[in-house]
């Protein structure tokens, strides 16, 4: 008797906790005060912080903006072939 | 009488004798602190209606560990007591919600039942009751009005297109004139009436009302962004300008406050065009904003890049963009295409982009990016043509040629992918030189056309001004 009992136990104790936990991913339940607006500027979750936590405080924010334009890289792929291009105009022009 | 909601009760007291605004404002919000998630629930089981007068008065007038004045009691009295008809209203939409039957979760009367706990707490206010340490509270019904408000005209919206309102409702008010928004609309007026009691504080600037101003200007701002009635910001802009030597400095504030009010502020100038200014508090929101807002900073930089691509031409290195995915997603496209004269990719990623660029209003913004391109391009076209030769006896430095024709350019703009196509094989001429024309006028390009010869003659000393050639 004591037997049944001790080999029952182990298995509604083992599915409880896999129950509990489909459900909840099921259905997550958010608190009904909250709002999901994807575009919208969010409230921090603090009011102040210090220096250190500001975005100007981080190294790796040091080179942030650079020239628009392909830096004088005249061999990229699209120099090359307007170089061409315009050689085979000149050529045209001479001949 | 439970125990349950001794933690609220200690709260308060806690909150008072300090003083401590925020801790106040936890005591009738409508999220349950996490410490004591059930608040709500054992809030609405603590009491009953017919009682909740005695026992309000037990807790405020007659409890040992507060001191409140009679009126200060009266007041809280009946904002508890709002409060309490709205947690009810509230747990049952929430329930609903749970359940999967949002339909049925009435948002309208938790709106209007959080609307009288706002009223209650107004009165203390206007009264001169509650001292201007207990701001934190006008936060808490300011910001959830508007979010109830959102969720009542969703709710509403949503009855209206599956037709449920027929069977309900007049069919003159299903037809009549209630505006979508029409708890977003209310909630904005109930909002601009905080900030004028705020605004209208004399006290003492430490004890002024006036402290609360930026958060709730910041509220009405997105409350304005949301009922795309931008314009009325200018109006709370303009009062706060006016009353600025009677206003603590915008520096003295919580930064959460200050970089959210930079945020707007930029953003409204990015929309009249003002980009200079709005480089500036859009820069300054950049650098004070906390690094763990990943979500802001992303905001924030939305509308820094295309305002950086028009006040200097300049675009966010990979570094910038990699921060943020969903920036990198909407922005790095058109960035590279920018950077690599690609007029074909330039309108591939304008248009693809197109529906979110005009949702978050930077279309026309990038849109002008396509004059950086050009620009872009036809420096490409002076860089190819190479140096002038040197002629017999001439040292020095190389000179670049400076007189390109034109066909050149219509080479190179073929080659991008522009439409300056004769429709017979050929190139409009017309066209390719109304974009150069188009580019020495706005100054990207200095020189100008000779047409009868068919050529650009570029100046000698910076042909493309700031790109170093």
């Amino acid at each position: 008797m004591s037997g049944a009992t001790a080999s029952s136990a182990p298995t509604t104790k083992l599915q409880d906790p896999t129950d509990s936990s489909k459900s909840q991913s099921a259905q997550p339940q958010k608190p009904a005060a909250q709002l999901e607006e994807d575009d919208e500027f969010e409230d921090f979750p603090v009011e102040d912080w210090t220096k250190e936590e500001e975005v100007s405080a981080q190294q790796a924010n040091t080179h942030l903006w650079e020239e628009s334009w392909d830096d004088d890289d005249t061999n990229d792929e699209f120099s090359v072939q307007l170089k061409e291009e315009l050689k085979k105009m000149e050529g045209q022009r001479k001949g | 009488m439970s125990n349950e909601l001794d933690s609220l009760w200690a709260d308060f007291a806690t909150a008072y004798n300090t003083p401590d605004g925020y801790l106040l404002a936890t005591t009738i919000s409508p999220e349950p602190p996490k410490s004591d998630s059930a608040r709500l629930y054992n809030w609405q089981r603590w009491t009953n209606s017919y009682s909740i007068q005695t026992d309000l008065r037990y807790k405020l007038q007659y409890n040992p560990d507060l001191h409140l004045e009679k009126k200060e009691a009266s007041t809280w009295l009946d904002v508890f007591t709002a409060y309490y008809s709205f947690a009810g209203k509230l747990l049952s939409a929430e329930e609903a919600q749970n359940a999967g039957k949002s339909r049925d979760a009435d948002w309208n009367a938790v709106y209007e039942s959080w609307k009288e706990v706002l009223s209650a707490l107004y009165r203390g206010y206007s009264n001169n009751v509650f001292a201007a340490w207990t701001i934190p509270c006008l936060y808490v019904v300011g910001k959830y009005l508007r979010v109830f408000a959102i969720k009542a005209d969703d709710n509403a919206a949503s009855q209206r297109d599956s037709g449920l309102a027929f069977g309900a409702l007049q069919e003159e008010d299903a037809f009549g004139a209630a505006s979508k928004n029409e708890k977003l609309e209310d909630a904005a007026r109930q909002i601009n009436r905080i900030f004028a009691l705020c605004l209208s504080d004399r006290s003492e600037v430490q004890y002024s009302r006036k402290w609360a101003l930026y958060y709730i200007a910041n509220l009405l701002f997105k409350t304005y962004f949301k009922l795309n009635s931008i314009s009325l910001s200018k109006n709370i802009l303009r009062s706060l300008k006016a009353s600025g030597s009677d206003m603590p400095p915008l520096s003295a504030f919580p930064k959460a406050h200050q970089v959210t009010f930079k945020y707007y502020s930029g953003v409204i100038s990015f929309l009249e065009e003002d980009y200079a200014t709005a480089e500036e508090f859009l820069v300054s929101a950049y650098e004070m904003c906390n690094i763990h807002a990943t979500k802001n900073l992303q905001l924030i930089l939305t509308y820094l890049i295309p305002t950086k691509l028009l006040t200097s031409h300049r675009l966010p290195t990979s570094t910038l963009l990699q921060q943020s995915p969903a920036l990198e997603r909407l922005l790095g496209p058109i960035c590279t295409a920018i950077r690599r004269a690609d007029l074909r990719a330039f309108n591939a990623a304008l248009e693809h982009g197109e529906e979110e660029f005009v949702k978050r209003r930077i279309y026309l913004t990038l849109e002008r990016g396509r004059d950086i391109t050009l620009r872009n391009l036809f420096r490409k076209v002076f860089l190819a043509g190479g140096y002038e030769p040197l002629k017999e006896g001439e040292t020095g430095p190389a000179v670049r040629r400076t007189r390109v024709p034109v066909r050149e350019f219509a080479a190179a703009l073929q080659m991008a992918g522009a439409e300056v196509g004769d429709g017979e094989g050929g190139v409009d001429v017309d066209e390719v030189e109304c974009l150069i024309a188009n580019g020495i006028y706005k100054n990207f390009v200095k020189g100008y056309i000779a047409r009868e010869r068919g050529i650009v003659v570029l100046s000698k000393g910076g042909a493309f001004p700031g790109t170093g050639v």
